[in-house]
């Protein structure tokens, strides 16, 4: 039907394969542009913005407390951090500080959102390695996690539990009882991922000196949070600068990678960092619940707030917080007004995978997948 | 080292360029001349002392009288961090949408301004001179205009489809529920008296440039509203 | 076969080319009736063990007990689904694909015994016939992944015909084992072999790495986790079938189940029996009910290795396309060949076990 002319007809040209933004393993609406020699990635260009939802636009828009709900759509699979830092940007900028007992509880909340949120990016890694089950291993620990986060905040994902002046409703102590007896349940629950997937043989071959990141490109392009850490850079916002008086007293590792199975900062020991760091999550939390104080939960000055908007001198504030991704910041400039006059993101993603470009070329498509998985992106947070 | 010592070194090795360290906000920064935000970010990146290996955040800030671009920068090693400054005045004449302020790219001294810059050009229109690859990031390629500019005039059409023109954003709406609750009432109206759902607002209309486009002589191309009865009244409709 | 068209003409007179087309209907139709029940029941069972490994129930509702209805109501849902052609597709071959490679597996189906007699035709190259006709799929795989003008899909038969044919290797070394040992390629002869001498994996030290070889590369060739590159949903969406809807979906599907069951069947036949049981006896029963226990016996064998297949797919990841490849050339090629080689030498001497070690 179609002879073939000429001998020369048959030739090898680059492919080029447009991986999303409707693909099932960039964990949202990524696109990334590839051009392909047989299975081998040989460049790459990202394109972002399909989730843009103007954010820091409507955070110019509305008053200071009203932005919180937004930040949780910000990173939704760790709402409790992303409230926190805002919080935190704009307590800063009114100079007030949270009370003790809202403190105590903001470090239990925003721990048990960085296990719920580094299960989904096992349970996700697992599935874009080709192994469905640890999915659903996860979630069911999530569940769990999010049952308990339910209670003080009232729903389920986007919490806006932590607001300006401290948090929004009290804890019980029937529920820090029921927080330490999921610690227990959740340490079992962890050695069973590590049987599941983390030691599987193939799971090894496949993420093992894969999207290797060297120390000083991570540090370049801005990376952080496991990232980075798998790099080999002991670097964590908690343990150095703590944003929070708590993270002084508690005692924790920050785990780093140690190229286990291959080179130093390969996509396995950015998955393990992140394996590690729930543990050490469960530490704090484990110290954290049983020393929370009596007292108030919200500040009587800021509470005034929710009945007349805000008022900030001038000036501006940066606040950085240890997000599960990486260092969330924000950058508020107030002119006295009611709203900011610039919401400014540092959204840890979006730094993250700028670094994509430079680790896919002469990979395979399948370490592609395996690369864009262990940088654990959420292109909420990408695109804000 | 804290701010102060920092902005006193940068002095003393003699970067060109340098400006005040400013302490009035609970975050105190440094001014700096576009020209010399290059020797300054190289200075503070390679010098033992200070050590910045990471750049997080490159903002445009836009106010009143003038457009601001900020450079936070960290240090590891030695857990300090500084912010810097680069101010525009703004112009007397045509000032506004079209003005483009130009700062030197420091992507190749910070591969992470890569990205930031280019939202920075994306959102806010500040061309960063030299650098490799300056185009939109968030947005699609052929939009028109940097939304974050506080004159940012709202498009009536993208891609050949019509943006809503009536609804009143929610961050425009404010607390004004009165307001609201005559909008729909007034679209209400309309839709029973079987008018075109869009049309040019009226003259006295508060938003800028809002409708300046709208396709009002294509009404036999538009979909109008039929007036049946028992019509949801929350002004979805216009969602065709 | 023989047995119907005999029975055709002792009941009805009928002789020639009516009975054989009787016969062949007949046939035909059992196996179709067979592959699809097999098919239903094998993807309700699939989801049945994936959901237990995964702790949560899986289909629930649909019919009365354990959801037994949801495969029927998919197949339902699948065959009223509307029928999308891309229309950058090339139509003849799109059309064409699914069906060629349905007919690859299912006429390997004819070769198959499952009791004594039970069986469509009796080939003498019988092991030879299913894994030789069961290559057409990869023809049916690359046609279709062309045919769908989409790059996910072209990788996905790109992939599919690299590995498959590279694991014909492997299967086919790994089941010469167990053939030098009968002698023949008759799989009727296996079942009598073993009726006789034992279970074949229990024949020598070697016998075991063949299986183990076989059981490995039939996974890669019914592209199973965690061989299921063509696919690999992460990947490639959904490898060469991306562009399916529909019945047509359904027959990738319809294929992959019963590739299974043929490897499956295989393992069971040539290694581990077959229709005999080591401590029963049923030749000397009466004729139908040796046959219906045999029948039994060996689908519960087969069933055990889907399980198998199932259990593997949801615990390993998926590996990649090289490492498939270096699996392949670098482990089974090989120790298929030292089974071979090793089994040679030991029927020569007659040892059971390495002499003087154990």
């Amino acid at each position: 039907m179609y002879a073939v002319e000429e001998k020369n007809d048959v030739f090898t040209e680059e492919l080029k394969l447009n991986l999303g933004p409707q693909h099932p393993s960039t964990h949202g609406v990524l696109r990334v542009e590839l051009k392909m020699d047989g299975e081998i990635i040989t460049a790459s260009r990202c394109d972002i913005g399909y989730l843009h939802r103007c954010a820091e636009k409507i955070g110019e828009n509305v008053t200071y407390l009203q932005f919180t709900p937004y930040t949780d759509r910000m990173d939704y699979l760790a709402s409790m951090n992303n409230n926190l830092a805002w919080s935190l940007a704009v307590e800063k900028l009114i100079d007030v500080e949270a009370p003790e007992r809202a403190q105590w509880i903001r470090v239990i909340v925003a721990e048990l959102n960085r296990i719920a949120s580094h299960l989904i990016a096992f349970g996700t890694y697992g599935i874009d390695i080709g192994a469905n089950t640890p999915f659903f291993y996860a979630f069911r620990e999530r569940e769990s996690i999010m049952a308990l986060l339910e209670r003080p905040s009232g729903a389920r994902m986007l919490y806006n539990y932590i607001r300006p002046g401290g948090v929004g409703h009290d804890v019980d102590d029937q529920w820090l009882a029921d927080v330490l007896a999921f610690c227990d349940e959740f340490e079992r629950r962890w050695k069973e991922y590590n049987t599941l997937l983390t030691n599987s043989h193939i799971f090894i071959k496949r993420t093992a000196n894969i999207g290797v990141i060297p120390k000083d490109v991570a540090l370049a392009y801005g990376c952080t949070g496991p990232v980075l850490r798998g790099s080999g850079v002991k670097w964590d916002l908690r343990r150095d600068v703590p944003y929070l008086k708590p993270y002084d007293e508690l005692e924790f590792d920050v785990p780093v990678g140690e190229g286990t199975h291959g080179s130093l900062g390969d996509c396995w020991d950015r998955y393990w960092v992140r394996m590690r760091e729930m543990m050490e999550s469960i530490r704090i939390i484990r110290q954290a619940c049983p020393r929370v104080p009596d007292g108030p939960f919200m500040d009587k000055k800021t509470s005034g707030m929710y009945k007349t908007p805000l008022k900030p001198k001038p000036g501006e504030a940066y606040v950085r917080c240890e997000n599960p991704r990486g260092e969330l910041g924000f950058y508020v400039v107030s002119e006295g007004g009611t709203s900011p006059i610039r919401c400014r993101t540092r959204a840890p993603s979006f730094c993250n995978l700028a670094v994509l470009d430079v680790l896919l070329p002469g990979t395979m498509i399948a370490d592609g997948v395996a690369i864009i998985g262990s940088l654990d992106i959420v292109l909420g947070e990408v695109d804000r | 080292m804290n701010e102060q010592e920092l902005h006193g070194k940068l002095s003393g090795a003699g970067v060109a360029g340098l400006g005040e360290l400013d302490t009035t906000g609970p975050d105190p920064f440094v001014v700096v001349e576009g020209s010399g935000i290059r020797p300054v970010l190289s200075f503070l990146r390679d010098d033992p002392t200070c050590r910045m290996e990471m750049l997080h955040l490159v903002t445009g800030i836009e106010r009143e009288d003038r457009i601001e671009v900020a450079y936070h920068v960290s240090s590891l090693e030695h857990h300090h961090s500084l912010t810097l400054k680069v101010v525009f005045p703004r112009p007397e004449a045509g000032g506004h949408d079209d003005w483009r302020p130009g700062v030197p790219s420091v992507a190749d001294i910070y591969p992470a301004a890569d990205w930031h810059e280019r939202e920075q050009w994306d959102l806010l229109g500040i061309e960063f001179e030299g650098h490799p690859d300056m185009r939109r990031i968030l947005l699609p390629d052929e939009w028109i205009g940097h939304p974050l500019r506080k004159d940012y005039s709202y498009p009536s059409e993208h891609g050949g489809i019509p943006l809503e023109l009536d609804a009143v954003p929610m961050y425009e709406r404010g607390p004004d529920w009165e307001r609201e609750e005559k909008v729909r009432k007034a679209k209400k109206e309309e839709r029973k008296a079987g008018t075109p759902l869009r049309q040019p607002p009226a003259p006295g209309s508060d938003r800028p440039h809002a409708g300046g486009q709208a396709p009002a002589s294509s009404k036999g191309q538009r979909h109008v509203i039929e007036p049946h009865s028992g019509d949801d009244d929350d002004g979805k409709s216009g969602a065709h | 076969m023989e047995t119907i068209i005999s029975f055709v003409g002792e009941q009805f007179g009928l002789e020639g080319v009516l009975a054989l087309s009787i016969a062949y209907a007949v046939c035909i139709g059992s196996l179709l009736g067979f592959i699809t029940v097999y098919a239903m029941f094998a993807i309700w069972m699939e989801r049945k063990v994936a959901a237990h490994i995964q702790v949560r129930y899986g289909p629930m509702e649909t019919g009365a007990w354990h959801g037994w209805a949801q495969s029927v109501a998919d197949a339902v849902k699948l065959l009223f689904k509307e029928d999308l052609i891309p229309r950058s597709a090339n139509k003849v071959m799109f059309l064409a694909a699914p069906a060629v490679v349905f007919c690859g597996v299912f006429a390997g189906f004819i070769a198959i015994p499952f009791a004594a007699g039970v069986q469509i035709v009796d080939l003498d190259l019988g092991v030879f016939f299913i894994i030789g006709i069961a290559a057409i799929e990869v023809i049916g795989v690359i046609m279709a992944g062309w045919a769908s003008n989409s790059k996910y899909s072209l990788f996905g038969a790109v992939r599919e015909a690299a590995q498959v044919v590279s694991y014909e290797i492997p299967t086919a070394v790994a089941l010469l084992v167990p053939i030098l040992v009968v002698g023949s390629f008759r799989l009727g002869d296996f079942n009598a072999f073993q009726e006789e001498h034992g279970w074949l994996i229990f024949h020598n030290v070697w016998m075991p790495i063949a299986a183990l070889c076989y059981f490995i590369s039939s996974l890669a060739g019914c592209k199973r986790a965690p061989f299921d590159l063509p696919e690999a949903e992460s990947e490639l969406v959904s490898g060469f079938h991306t562009e399916y809807s529909g019945m047509r979906f359904s027959f990738f599907f319809l294929e992959e189940y019963a590739s299974m069951f043929v490897a499956a069947l295989l393992v069971s036949t040539l290694f581990f029996g077959g229709w005999t049981l080591p401590f029963l006896d049923v030749t000397s029963w009466p004729y139908g009910l040796a046959q219906g226990v045999g029948m039994a016996v060996l689908l519960v064998k087969t069933f055990f290795f889907i399980f198998v297949q199932m259990w593997l797919r949801w615990t390993l990841p998926r590996m990649r396309v090289d490492q498939v490849m270096g699996l392949g050339y670098k482990y089974l090629v090989p120790w298929g060949f030292a089974a071979l080689v090793g089994t040679a030498v030991f029927e020569y001497y007659g040892w059971r076990f390495v002499p003087g070690v154990f």
